[in-house]
């Protein structure tokens, strides 16, 4: 007979109140991870939607991408070991549109790969976020930097640097506009381990992202709230069954006294536990996926099945790390003290 | 046939820098089938002693000795398969579950005891169990539906349904009236005569020691036989 059941049958209200707060919470959560994921696709998705790899940049660049120069004789030597090596410029700037309007972009360059658009001199391809700004194919936009002007060849999804959509341009364009002859990084993809290169210093594809400045500070602040609210689930699980266990501690002695093991009420409590959150998970999922897609078009939202996979997982870990933690009581209970105290 | 005895048993508390002798050396034996009386003023050790037969606390000293099983060299996880199988339980209040109903609480008790019997054949023993208590008409009640009489039968039922060799009770008519008391005794006193469940009763009630087979006198920590 599964006791745990019974209990949660018999007192549908108290366990619907657990479970409404659990669902709520974990709603909150997912939500709030979906936002943080958003933004920071809005922030770098760029670097975000690269294959696992590995950034390099110039030892003395002290973590600041722009600052960073590779030596070309350097970069070329390990173009030539690496086939898939990529050397990459970017740089925050501004493209004037026809009606004289500055749009900020991130200015990327790129040597011949898969990874990044390659563009023909003067020629730029942007990110599709500009469309809404009235940019279109075939549209001539300028740069104070550069006299010759740059033509509209497309869109690209979802490339965004630093909150900027991303101008890919050529490298040629490039060095007239920032007067640099070197590339800021290299990047190898798919190596397990960073490589030793003479002045260079490795950075992983995240490593590589929190040395965006607003990258950090975003993500930081929304994961420190989720995990506020995971340890606040955790904590909800251990007081409402500590509540519980301390109701029962007469009923508890009873069940010892006439032989039930420790361990028969401890899954009773598993179970209850489970119950709750498999259907609050259940909920918050459904709805926050459906926030998903239904989140308007400018919202920073985007939540993957992994995310909320992961944070299920994660809660229901907690959940049974609470409900233990309140259980190790009835370890202690005394059959002989329950007996001798009055009825309920 | 002697089926329970108690060798010599010592109860010693100790309340901070207080040594109390509770129990001063207690022989008795109990023989199968009997219904046995431990009688004595509050405080005379009574429950301290039952609680020491049905193993719920250890002795500070001597033996306790079931039907071929020495209690108190067993480990306590020995001493619960015993419990649930051999012993059955009622004490002042009826501590029923409050969120089973009458039926589901003899079937627990059922699964505690790892009874072998099919699940069908489970419920028949409950209807007929709940048959002869009076209950069958509330056998999908919950317990707080109940009255105090009616809490107590359920009580009964679950302490004998499993078919335990010994029955401890605690005061069980402590919380009935005359009435309702004198029921009670008659229903235990049918039930185990009828399954030949040897018990152990508690009480300070004197007309429920009609009965009983015997009484035995609590006193200073020793007791004595009364006839
Ligand atoms: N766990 C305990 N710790 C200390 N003293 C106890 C404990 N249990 C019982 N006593 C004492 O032992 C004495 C006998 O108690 P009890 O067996 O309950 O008596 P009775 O059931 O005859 O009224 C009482 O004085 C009681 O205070
Ligand atoms: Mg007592």
């Amino acid at each position: 007979m599964n006791i745990g059941w019974k209990e949660i049958k018999k007192n549908k209200s108290r366990f619907l109140i657990l479970g409404s707060i659990i669902f709520l919470v974990s709603l909150l959560t997912m939500i709030i991870s979906g936002l943080a994921n958003g933004l920071s696709q809005d922030n770098a998705a760029l670097i975000k939607d690269l294959p696992e790899g590995h950034f390099y940049m110039s030892e003395d660049a002290e973590e600041t991408y722009n600052l960073s120069r590779i030596d070309s004789d350097v970069q070329h030597e390990i173009m030539n070991d690496h086939q898939n090596a990529v050397a990459l410029s970017i740089q925050m700037g501004f493209l004037i549109d026809q009606e004289d309007k500055q749009q900020s972009v991130a200015f990327v360059t790129a040597t011949d790969s898969k990874l990044f658009t390659q563009v023909d001199e003067r020629e730029v391809i942007v990110d599709r976020s500009l469309k809404e700004k009235g940019i279109k194919v075939g549209d001539l936009l300028t740069n104070n930097q550069l006299r010759d002007e740059l033509v509209v060849k497309g869109f690209v999804d979802q490339k965004k640097f630093s909150h900027a959509p991303v101008a890919y341009i050529n490298s040629e364009d490039y060095k007239k506009m920032y007067n640099v002859e070197q590339m800021q990084l290299v990047f190898l993809p798919g190596e397990n381990s960073a490589q030793n290169f003479t002045g260079l210093q490795s950075y992983s594809n995240k490593d590589f992202l929190s040395t965006i400045p607003s990258y950090n500070a975003e993500q930081m602040s929304l994961t420190m709230i989720v995990s506020f609210l995971i340890v606040i689930s955790g904590m909800l699980f251990a007081i409402f069954f500590y509540m519980m266990n301390i109701q029962k501690i007469g009923l508890y002695g009873i069940l010892k006294a006439v032989g039930i093991k420790t361990s028969r009420l401890f899954k009773m409590i598993w179970t209850q536990m489970l119950f709750i959150t498999i259907i609050a998970l259940a909920l918050s999922i459904s709805l926050s996926h459906a926030f998903n897609s239904i989140a308007p078009e400018g919202m920073p939202f985007h939540l993957t099945f992994e995310t909320t996979t992961q944070l299920s997982i994660i809660f229901l870990v907690v959940g049974f790390i609470g409900a233990t933690l309140s259980g190790l009581q009835i370890r202690k209970i005394e059959p002989l003290r329950a007996i001798q105290q009055g009825e309920d | 046939m002697t089926i329970f005895t108690l060798d010599e048993v010592e109860k010693t508390f100790t309340n901070g820098e207080i040594e109390e002798n509770i129990l001063k050396g207690i022989s008795l034996s109990l023989k199968e089938g009997e219904i046995t009386a431990l009688v004595g003023t509050s405080g005379s050790g009574k429950s301290t002693l039952l609680t020491i037969a049905a193993g719920l606390q250890p002795a500070s000293d001597g033996e306790v000795l079931f039907d071929g099983n020495n209690l108190t060299t067993m480990s306590s996880e020995q001493v619960r398969k015993i419990r649930a199988k051999e012993f059955g339980f009622v004490f002042q209040f009826a501590h029923l579950v409050p969120f089973l109903t009458v039926e589901e609480q003899l079937m627990l008790m059922l699964e505690v005891s790892e009874s072998t019997l099919s699940k069908r054949e489970q419920k028949k023993e409950i209807d007929q169990l709940l048959n002869v208590i009076g209950m069958e008409h509330r056998k999908n009640a919950y317990p707080s539906s109940l009255s105090g009489g009616e809490k107590q039968r359920v009580a009964v039922a679950r302490a004998i349904i499993h078919k335990p060799k010994v029955l401890f009770a605690d005061e069980p008519t402590a919380s009935l009236d005359s009435k309702r008391s004198k029921d009670m005794m008659e229903l235990i006193r049918d039930l185990t005569k009828k399954m030949n469940i040897t018990t152990l009763m508690v009480t300070h009630d004197e007309e429920m020691l009609t009965y009983v087979d015997r009484i035995l006198q609590m006193s200073d920590g020793m007791v004595l036989e009364n006839k």
